[in-house]
């Protein structure tokens, strides 16, 4: 009988007739690059037959097996004086600060023989004690072989001494000439640089100091200036709130300065009185994908849906204009305002642009809440009236004599590379030879932030330190001891902080070290009146805030693991994609799938599987942002598009240079405006780590609402545990298994339990875990090709508008639903999830080893051998998971990756941590759940002869994590906090219905739906 | 025969001569006095700070009787704040000279010990004479002349019995057979016999594929591998004869993955005072003629010590000493000295074998994954650490009662806690 049916090998096939077709008629996916060869004229010339060939061959193969049993000499250098408190092979920690002018983290450095390998969270009394992606990363920007390395003039090398006299000459010239001597950096908040300014000021009545913050607080500042008097936001405290309401701020990403990451996560654990969280945004952000309800607007709506909200919570109507929203939004804002206002003052607001107004109708609408605590945080200081001024002054050629350090205005502020050529001199005091090093007179090196002294004063209250963990790399000099130099005092960095910590604060300078700071006397709170007068500006500013123009397109800048652009040559910040679209190494113009049809606009997969997308011009005014590409993003609003900062440098270093485009060149200090887009030939190459983007209706993240887990404490209805009906009757899957059991019962067993619902998707664990395991980075070209080397990743999974009951009310086919289930909705509701190697008790990777290079541990991990590895692949092939990586190439030594890969020269391979193999090509690696950790823990327990204790051994991820989502422990010790989350009734496998017996397991994700 | 050789009566006389001589010389001017016993109490009291030549910490001690009396030494070093309370323009003289570092006072010392001390300050120790030794070769039995020797006892018995056949080839009338074509015969027979061929390709194969194996095995094994050290350092010297501690060099050994190789700082707590001139060869002689041992000063120019002024020099540029490793392991093999030394208590000669004898050290074991393995498979787990012993913190079972539970009362070995699985040592 004929058969008529026709399948599709893929729904491309299906859809996009052109390129599976070709696929399907080409023998291979890629053309094989013949013509390439045989097109080399001189390897057709060469004289060299075949025969000479094999027997070049063949002695070029024995005479390399025969070298390679010499055996090197290898030399073993001890200490010619060994400090004391260093053992080889031992870490020492330090507590220290992180300050990059972006970030801001109260961290302990891991040192291992004098070099800092890894960046840990700070110590619990310290402000901001939580690492994000960046912070994690910074340990890498020390070992940047693009750093400046000595003071230079015009590209040849001049000493310091010289540097200090050539500024003190442009700085008499300056005052002889009447010309103002600026110095220009980011937001100060250290009390030891403040009296040097002080002095500076005193001593030059020309002086004048700067700030600028790459990514502008100015509106906020102003706005809290004019409430409080105090140029400072406020503290935000969440142990209170009930209910978060943002209008476009991106509060989780790490791009604010206090990192609530973990109040929110606490004040999120499932149960009576969970937070809810409620985003009002056009981007789909890291913090939009996370919130319970997410309402799309336009970005010039943000000013109008704030007003409108002030007049429906603050109980004064018509108190600020409210624009023209559609019937629907303002449905959904009423119910939005009910709830709020049932709230109370358990309600918190957030509008995170930087546009005129909205802070002050965000202001206006927590003037109940008590959220918003008087105490003021001093790590945002900038202000864009003074750097316009700046700007204008330097135009003007008033400017004599100019220093620029802590930030880079060449790249961030259009405009300023031209203002620039009117100074006479500028030194700029920088950690390369970036956009603005590059144009000033003199560039001069300034250590890194691990090999100096500083004092910082972020919150009122708090005094952190900052101490070196390694000699000073190259010759550099703080800017600090610059300018104090200039101010006629001949300290050191060491010595100003000293005088500060001792003489101003009265410490013992040891102790505070040791701590990474003290808890000093506040200084003067916040004005509380400003409660009570925050309404008398609300109808001017709503006037500002909906002052916006409209247009058919609209552009938001938001900021991902990159952020500001400050550690753009770090590789481990690219190599991680984006949390919400998992594109690394690129930025690009998100949109929203109904607008690039109606542009004609696409992303197709091409037959190798990446990602390739349309390019667009972008303009706003007579600024053009030329072939920027395109990617469709599920739930980003209609008429709006999305750019991410901190790419398109041209002077960052060979990893950064030339990638992306930088978003800064549209002046956009408000973050928004109307732009209009014209589509351009080409097409762009991304690097898509996740082309599947919805769970196609499996439990793979298991969800449920807070009311039916309220309902159900036992979790039968909504956890419904899987079970094999066998011989011996009905089994749970963690007793049916063909194999014999593991002895798990006599030794520690690790177990890990990842909390979905605390877990934000940052992916600060994801570096972590690239520094801790020595993860090769492989590049775009290679992500493209999915060989990304992450040991553990984030999935990101988006709602679909299709499942099983839908298809069955429309009467669709087998097909056709699952056609559809594969479109993500264009409202999604997003869930993350960190998915490692699940180190399965039956685990399928082990059975198919042919040299048994994987195998089982008493302790329940599944060990990886790479030694022992022949790289059939086989394991990768039979895990469920997909979690293990196959090592293509020589990554530390192939010159294709001598971009990337921090390994490949002399200084980046510091970062390498020592206990931890370096894989080399040909083996197949995945995570270890840091194996080295845990013998390391119990080694010290032994070495002190006593039980290891719950939470003294932990997994780089979990450390990182500051939501507390992963919990690492020994289920044998009856006390472990991980046993207690095992035991929970939201703990579920990953795929249980196989029956691997996973090591790892899951808190399923509630949502507070309303 | 030679004549037995005769001693002439002036060699004799010549003898008995020297000998008086260097009696007289040894038992000079003091009487009494124990010279040995005073070298003795020097080495046990003085010689920390002071030396015979040179200047130690305190002043040099050869030939103080030029200097000062006896009766007044006998004073000063009984105590040498008394005398120097009592206004001695001497005493008072040399504390200044030595900014006031102050000496300790030996009231133990009787007076004859000072005087034997003092006997053996004037008498010093015997200087080396530089004698011309021609180095005795002695002819080790070497066991290839007997095989030499065998062979060609067997050549001629094959001669012999070509002989014999070919006579007797003779006899019979037969023409003699050369022993080429003799040889070529036997090969033709043997090369057409299909069994013995199979039989001796069978032979050389197998012969081939174990050399071949057992040479592939020992590729990267470096047994016994014993590099020349940039310090002709002797464990034997340390380890054994003086018997310092492992732990006091190899400190980090007990906490740590790696051992460490002392930094010369650590040398110099003791090569501070032994500078080496008091090293003496077999024959009891100083070996270098009161002068610093070559080898120690390659310490003190690495650190930047002046034996002279017996201080280190201000600025000096340190140099590292590039000590060979003797112990390699590759970088994908993860081994911890802590885990072993302190959690296993095994001695440090298990692995390194007999380093308190080894005159330059050299690799004792294998280090391959068998040699490892096979250890791990006999060596009993010391299950009283309070690691295996204490249940965690709040309750639960100990490791050691679970072990108990399902191992019953055998005893435990490395493996039966998981030392042969591949993570522990590879990741």
């Amino acid at each position: 009988m004929n058969n008529n049916k026709v399948y599709w090998k893929s729904v491309d096939q299906l859809a996009q007739s052109e390129t599976a077709t070709t696929f399907a008629q080409n023998e291979f996916a890629e053309k094989i690059p013949t013509t390439e060869f045989l097109g080399d004229d001189q390897v057709m010339e060469s004289q060299t037959s075949r025969r000479d060939f094999l027997k070049y061959l063949g002695f070029s193969t024995a005479a390399a097996t025969l070298a390679a049993c010499e055996q090197p000499i290898i030399e073993s250098i001890p200490y010619v004086i060994q400090p004391e408190s260093l053992t080889p092979g031992i870490p020492s920690y330090y507590a220290s600060t992180y300050v990059d002018g972006e970030d801001y983290a109260s961290i302990l450095v891991k040192t291992r023989e004098g070099r800092p390998i890894k960046i840990n969270a700070g110590d619990d009394a310290r402000f901001n004690n939580s690492t994000n992606a960046r912070a994690q990363a910074s340990v890498l920007s020390l070992y940047d072989s693009e750093r400046l390395r000595n003071p230079q003039i015009d590209g040849s090398a001049i000493s310091w001494p010289d540097v200090e006299a050539d500024l003190m000459k442009s700085i008499e010239v300056s005052l002889a000439s009447g010309k103002q001597f600026v110095l220009l950096t980011g937001s100060i908040f250290s009390q030891s640089f403040k009296s040097v300014l002080a002095t500076l000021r005193d001593r030059y009545s020309n002086f004048s100091h700067v700030e600028m913050d790459a990514i502008s607080s100015s509106e906020a500042l102003d706005t809290w200036e004019m409430l409080t008097g105090q140029r400072a936001l406020p503290l935000l405290d969440l142990s209170g709130t009930d209910l978060i309401v943002s209008v476009g701020d991106d509060f989780l990403s790490g791009n604010s300065v206090q990192h609530i990451g973990a109040a929110y996560a606490k004040r999120r654990k499932p149960g009576k009185g969970m937070l809810r969280h409620v985003q009002v945004e056009s981007n789909l952000s890291l913090t939009g994908s996370n919130a319970d309800k997410r309402i799309k607007i336009k970005p010039s709506e943000q000013g109008a849906v704030l007003g409108y909200l002030v007049n429906r919570t603050t109980g004064s109507a018509g108190l600020a204009s409210e624009g023209n929203l559609s019937t629907a939004l303002k449905a959904q804002l009423d119910d939005l305002a009910a709830e709020m206002r049932a709230a109370g003052a358990n309600c918190l607001t957030l509008a995170g642009n930087n546009a005129k107004g909205h802070a002050h109708l965000a202001a206006a609408i927590n003037s109940g809440s008590n959220a918003i605590t008087m105490k003021p945080s001093y790590l945002r200081s900038g202000s864009d009236e003074k750097i316009n001024n700046l700007m204008q002054a330097m135009k003007d050629g008033h400017v004599g004599s100019l220093i620029i350090t802590g930030c880079n205005p060449v790249y961030s502020r259009p405009g300023f590379a031209d203002a620039m050529s009117h100074v006479d001199h500028s030194l700029a005091l920088c950690d390369r030879l970036d956009e603005t090093a590059s144009l000033c007179s003199v560039a001069a090196p300034v250590p890194h932030y691990l090999e100096s002294w500083a004092d910082y004063q972020p919150v009122s209250g708090e005094l952190a330190m900052s101490q070196p963990t390694i000699q000073p790399l190259f010759d550099s000099k703080p800017a600090i001891e610059v300018l104090a130099h200039a101010a006629g005092i001949s300290s050191s960095a060491k010595e100003l902080s000293e005088a500060t910590v001792v003489n101003t604060y009265g410490l013992g300078w040891s102790k505070t070290i040791h701590d990474g700071g003290a808890n000093i006397k506040e200084g003067p709170a916040l004005n509380a009146d400003w409660r009570s007068r925050v309404h008398d500006g609300v109808a001017d500013a709503s006037k500002f805030a909906n002052a916006t123009a409209s247009g058919e397109w609209e552009l938001a800048l938001y900021g991902n693991s990159v952020g500001a652009g400050f550690q753009s040559n770090n590789p481990w910040l690219h190599e991680l994609p984006d949390p919400v679209t998992r594109v690394s190494w690129d930025n690009y113009l998100t949109m929203s799938a109904a607008d690039a049809m109606k542009a004609g606009l696409v992303n197709e997969t091409q037959s190798n599987g990446a990602l390739n997308g349309s390019m667009v011009n972008v303009t706003l005014g007579d600024v053009t942002l030329n072939n920027v590409p395109v990617l469709i993003q599920p739930g980003q609003a209609a008429g709006s598009v999305g750019l991410a900062y901190g790419y398109g440098r041209t002077h960052a270093g060979r990893v950064a240079n030339d990638m992306g485009i930088n978003a800064y060149d549209l002046n956009l200090t408000a973050g928004f405006a109307a732009v209009s887009i014209t589509a351009v030939e080409g097409e762009h190459e991304f690097a898509s780590v996740q082309l599947g983007h919805t769970m196609m209706g499996r439990k793979i993240v298991n969800e449920v609402t807070l009311a039916d887990y309220m309902n159900d404490a036992s979790g039968e209805s909504w956890n419904e545990k899987m079970t094999f009906h066998t011989l011996d009757g009905v089994k749970s899957t963690d007793e049916a298994s063909l194999w014999t059991s593991h002895d798990h019962q006599t030794m520690n067993m690790w177990n890990m339990s990842i909390d979905l619902n605390s877990c934000v998707g940052c992916g600060a664990c994801v570096v972590a875990c690239h520094i801790e395991n020595n993860v090769p980075v492989v590049g775009k070209e290679e992500i493209r090709n999915h060989r990304d080397m992450h040991w553990l990743r984030i999935d990101r999974y988006y709602s679909s508008d299709m499942d099983k009951e839908v298809a069955t009310a429309e009467g669709l086919g087998g097909i056709e639903m699952y056609a559809k289930m594969e479109e993500p909705s264009s409202s999604p509701e997003v869930v993350f999830q960190p998915v490692m190697c699940q180190h399965c008790n039956n685990a399928p990777c082990e059975t198919v080893c042919p040299v048994a290079a994987t195998s089982h541990s008493r302790e329940g991990l599944n060990h990886m051998a790479y030694n022992r590895c022949i790289g059939t692949r086989y394991c990768a092939n039979n895990c469920p998971y997909k979690v293990r990586r196959f090592n293509w190439f020589n990554y530390i030594a192939n010159d294709k990756f001598a971009d990337v890969n921090p390994a490949q020269d002399d200084l980046g391979r510091m970062v390498l941590n020592p206990d931890v193999t370096v894989r080399s090509r040909g083996v197949m690696e995945k995570c270890s759940m840091c194996i080295q950790r845990i013998q390391f823990g119990k080694l010290e327990a032994k070495k002190q002869g006593r039980p290891i204790k719950d939470g003294e051994v932990t997994t780089a991820c979990a450390q990182a994590c500051e939501s507390g989502a992963i919990i690492f422990g020994d289920v044998n010790d009856s006390s472990s906090a991980v046993l207690a989350a095992k035991k929970e009734a939201r703990a579920y496998h990953l795929l249980d219905e196989i029956g691997t017996q996973p090591s790892v397991f899951y808190q399923t994700k509630v949502r507070n739906r309303a | 025969m030679p004549q037995p050789m005769r001693i002439s009566r002036s060699l004799y006389g010549q003898i008995a001569l020297a000998l008086i001589l260097i009696f007289s010389a040894t038992q000079p001017i003091y009487g009494q006095v124990d010279i040995e016993n005073g070298k003795k109490l020097y080495k046990t009291n003085c010689a920390s700070c002071h030396k015979l030549d040179k200047k130690l910490i305190g002043p040099a001690l050869g030939g103080i009787m030029e200097r000062r009396s006896e009766e007044w030494l006998i004073l000063w070093i009984r105590d040498n704040a008394k005398l120097r309370a009592s206004g001695d323009a001497d005493a008072n003289a040399i504390f200044d000279e030595y900014n006031g570092s102050v000496m300790q006072a030996f009231p133990q010392l009787s007076t004859e010990d000072i005087q034997n001390i003092i006997a053996y300050c004037e008498e010093g120790d015997k200087k080396a004479v530089a004698v011309a030794v021609a180095p005795v070769l002695e002819a080790e039995e070497d066991p290839t002349i007997l095989l030499v020797i065998l062979g060609a006892f067997l050549v001629l018995f094959l001669g012999l019995l070509i002989r014999v056949k070919n006579t007797l080839k003779q006899i019979q009338g037969d023409p003699a057979m050369s022993l080429k074509d003799d040889a070529s015969y036997l090969i033709r027979v043997l090369a057409n016999n299909r069994r013995f061929m199979t039989f001796l390709t069978v032979v050389l194969a197998i012969t081939f594929l174990k050399v071949l194996f057992s040479w592939m095995m020992g590729i990267g094994v470096q047994q016994s591998y014993e590099p020349i050290q940039p310090i002709a350092y002797s464990h034997k010297v340390h380890a054994g004869d003086n018997a310092i501690d492992c732990n006091y060099c190899h400190s980090s050994a007990r906490s740590s993955r790696i051992a460490g190789i002392p930094s010369a700082n650590v040398c110099m707590n003791c090569h501070m005072y032994i500078d080496g001139s008091e090293i003496t060869d077999e024959s009891g002689l100083l070996k270098y003629h009161g002068e610093n041992s070559p080898e120690i000063a390659k310490i003190y120019a690495a650190i930047g010590w002046d034996p002279v002024d017996r201080a280190y020099i201000k600025g000096y540029e340190q140099q590292p000493i590039r000590w060979i490793r003797v112990h390699n392991l590759p970088d994908f093999a993860y081994f911890n000295h802590a885990q072993h030394v302190t959690a296993g208590k095994v001695a440090c000669q298990t692995c390194h074998g007999p380093v308190e004898a080894m005159e330059i050290l050299f690799q004792y074991s294998e280090l391959t994954m068998g040699w490892c393995i096979n250890c791990h498979r006999e060596t009993k787990v010391k299950t009283d650490n309070g690691f295996y012993d204490e249940a965690s913190s709040h309750g639960g079972q100990s490791i050691n009662e679970r072990l108990a539970a399902r191992f019953h009362d055998a005893s435990i070995m490395v493996e039966d806690i998981g030392g042969l699985e591949c993570g522990k040592c590879h990741y």
